[in-house]
């Protein structure tokens, strides 16, 4: 006869269809969370409200999320509050600010004309075609497309709130609303942008990369209670991240993962859709997500206080709300150096770096020795903690 | 006089008998029942003290931004924050609700109550059909088994049965596993 089982905490993680929500898939079904001895159970939500309201009020213990929604939970910005905290980043990159073909090809061509950044471009193209302005969707009022549009409409000089109409439009029927005219653009994660390309209702304008080089995506956040619960659970399930991470990054990889996420359970779409936008399936190079490279997974404090800055900048979040201080409740790099301690992985020593001020690759120090780190470039070129 | 109410639900059938329901009970009038691309302009013109949604729409991102929308000041229902438990049954029986005219809880509270209950009547009916479609597979694979048993292998149903049983038993897995791999094995033309 078997032996009882030692108690397995289970951990209920929630993630939208999203090719960043890659590593927490290949964590489940290659055992890596059964590994360290956790009950890990993914639930596919169909909207970030499901998850944080799940988040709020005990369906969910985890998430695969964007950050200002982390910040908006546990803030208490749309519902009862409930602290998060961050331990773990899943992804850099990977969204896509999409036009319609038309709109991209005046954008692009104004741009060459006149040596114009894009963000100018597009202003330019506005005032002169589109003065009534026209309408972009985003995903949620929380999220980082939200935030990164925004940045990109005032590099080129626009009120985001005034010179163009913002909604809120499901990646999922962006491709439609794109299509039937209601919306002239959208920005989103992958694969959306590449389905209404592939569609032929859509071509992209500007990448992640393009508003902010190795923009920060998605974060694992898990509910504080839980962590207290399970302290031990959570360094496994960090580890479990970790080795999922390495796998999704390497780009022999790719078509197996795009593969495993294209099945109807997970993304349920086209595993082309999905490559396009995974290491070393990429249609062009560095238009993608990373999930190891760089650092990645490393909760910088620097950034969820950019995040949180960008939120008050466009009244999301109360103005004389503490950044530093939120950032340094829910962001713990000193749990990323736990689980990555554990696995004889290497974790930058600072919780935080100056934002805006690498346009190249430059290194960092570890404990003991370095790691090498991707250009943070802005858009507009500005510096932040610098 | 009752709350303007907008009903958004894929489900016709169910959002049909909660229209009914809420009509009936007189405190509600209920405005519309819809889904799809134009929640925002439809809101906006309707001007709803209430709205409630059924948590499988991805449209909950559209109404968690609706503010921007309306000019209204909504409030997420479940911000009030003083009966985290009715929220709780709320999202557990997959319904939410945006009340955006700033209506007390205290009247708004039956008519989520109704919908709560009609969305766990429902969802338990859901279930029910699952299982009993998934029991139903189970015998049919059990047939299709015995059946590859007793034409390769010339069992009888009773052997044939037992040999399932026994080897279910020594791989201490459930007899619907073992079935269910076996078959699987057989029509891709393996031995087991």
């Amino acid at each position: 006869m078997t032996q009882p089982r030692p108690q397995t905490p289970k951990l209920r993680i929630g993630l939208l269809r999203l090719t960043d929500s890659a590593p927490v898939i290949v964590a489940e079904e290659f055992g890596y969370f059964a590994d360290e001895g956790i009950d890990a159970e993914l639930s596919v939500e169909p909207s970030w409200a499901n998850i944080a309201d799940k988040l709020t009020y005990g369906f969910l213990d985890a998430a695969v999320i964007v950050p200002p929604l982390a910040f908006a939970v546990s803030l208490g910005l749309r519902g009862a509050a409930e602290p998060l905290v961050v331990p773990h980043v899943v992804s850099l990159g990977g969204n896509t600010i999409t036009l319609t073909p038309e709109l991209t090809g005046k954008v692009r061509a104004a741009a060459a004309r006149d040596n114009l950044i894009m963000p100018q471009a597009f202003a330019a193209v506005l005032r002169d075609e589109k003065p009534e302005g026209l309408s972009l969707g985003t995903v949620h009022t929380y999220s980082t497309h939200n935030l990164l549009l925004r940045y990109w409409l005032a590099a080129g000089g626009l009120d985001p709130d005034r010179d163009v109409r913002l909604s809120v439009v499901p990646p999922s029927l962006a491709v439609e609303a794109l299509r039937s005219g209601k919306i002239s653009g959208f920005c989103a994660g992958a694969p959306w942008g590449n389905m209404a390309e592939r569609a032929g209702v859509g071509a992209p304008i500007a990448s992640s990369k393009d508003i902010w080089r190795n923009a920060p995506e998605k974060v694992f956040a898990v509910r504080a209670r839980w962590m207290d619960d399970h302290p031990d659970a959570l360094i496994g399930a960090q580890r479990a991240l970790l080795r999922a991470a390495q796998f999704c990054d390497a780009p022999e990889n790719a078509s197996y993962t795009g593969a495993l996420l294209s099945r109807k359970k997970y993304l349920n779409v086209d595993s082309h859709a999905v490559i396009s936008s995974l290491p070393g399936g990429s249609v062009s190079l560095d238009s993608g997500s990373y999930f190891y490279r760089h650092a990645t997974n490393f909760p910088w404090r620097s950034q969820a206080v950019w995040f949180l800055e960008q939120m008050k900048r466009w009244n999301l979040v109360a103005a004389d709300t503490d950044a530093a201080a939120v950032a340094a409740q829910i962001y713990r790099p000193d749990l990323f150096r736990a689980a990555a301690a554990s696995l004889g992985l290497p974790a930058p020593r600072a919780d935080s770096k100056s934002e805006g001020t690498h346009n190249a690759e430059w290194k960092t120090e570890s404990a003991d020795g370095t790691i090498t780190m991707g250009p943070d470039t802005l858009c507009d070129g500005a510096r932040f903690g610098a | 006089m009752g709350l303007r109410i907008v009903l958004i639900d894929t489900d016709g059938e169910r959002a049909r008998a909660l229209e009914a329901q809420l009509t009936d009970s007189g405190f509600a009038e209920v405005l519309h029942v819809m889904d799809g691309p134009d929640i925002v302009q439809t809101i906006d013109r309707l001007k709803p003290d209430l709205i409630i949604v059924d948590m499988a729409l991805p449209d909950r991102d559209v109404l968690d931004d609706i503010r921007v929308v309306s000019g209204a000041q909504p409030v997420v229902m479940f911000a009030g924050g003083n009966d985290p438990a009715f929220a709780e049954e709320a999202i557990a029986a997959g319904v939410c609700s945006y009340n955006l005219s700033g209506v007390a809880l205290a009247d708004v509270k039956p008519i989520l109550a109704s919908a709560i209950a009609l969305f766990k009547r429902y969802h338990h009916v859901e279930t029910e059909l699952a299982a009993a479609k998934a029991l139903l597979d189970e015998r049919r694979l059990l047939e299709r088994a015995k059946a590859l048993l007793m034409r390769d292998r010339k069992m009888s149903e009773p052997e044939a049965y037992r040999w399932l049983q026994r080897k279910a038993m020594n791989e201490n897995r459930k007899l619907a596993q073992v079935v269910a791999d076996f078959v699987s094995q057989q029509e891709k033309g393996l031995k087991p």
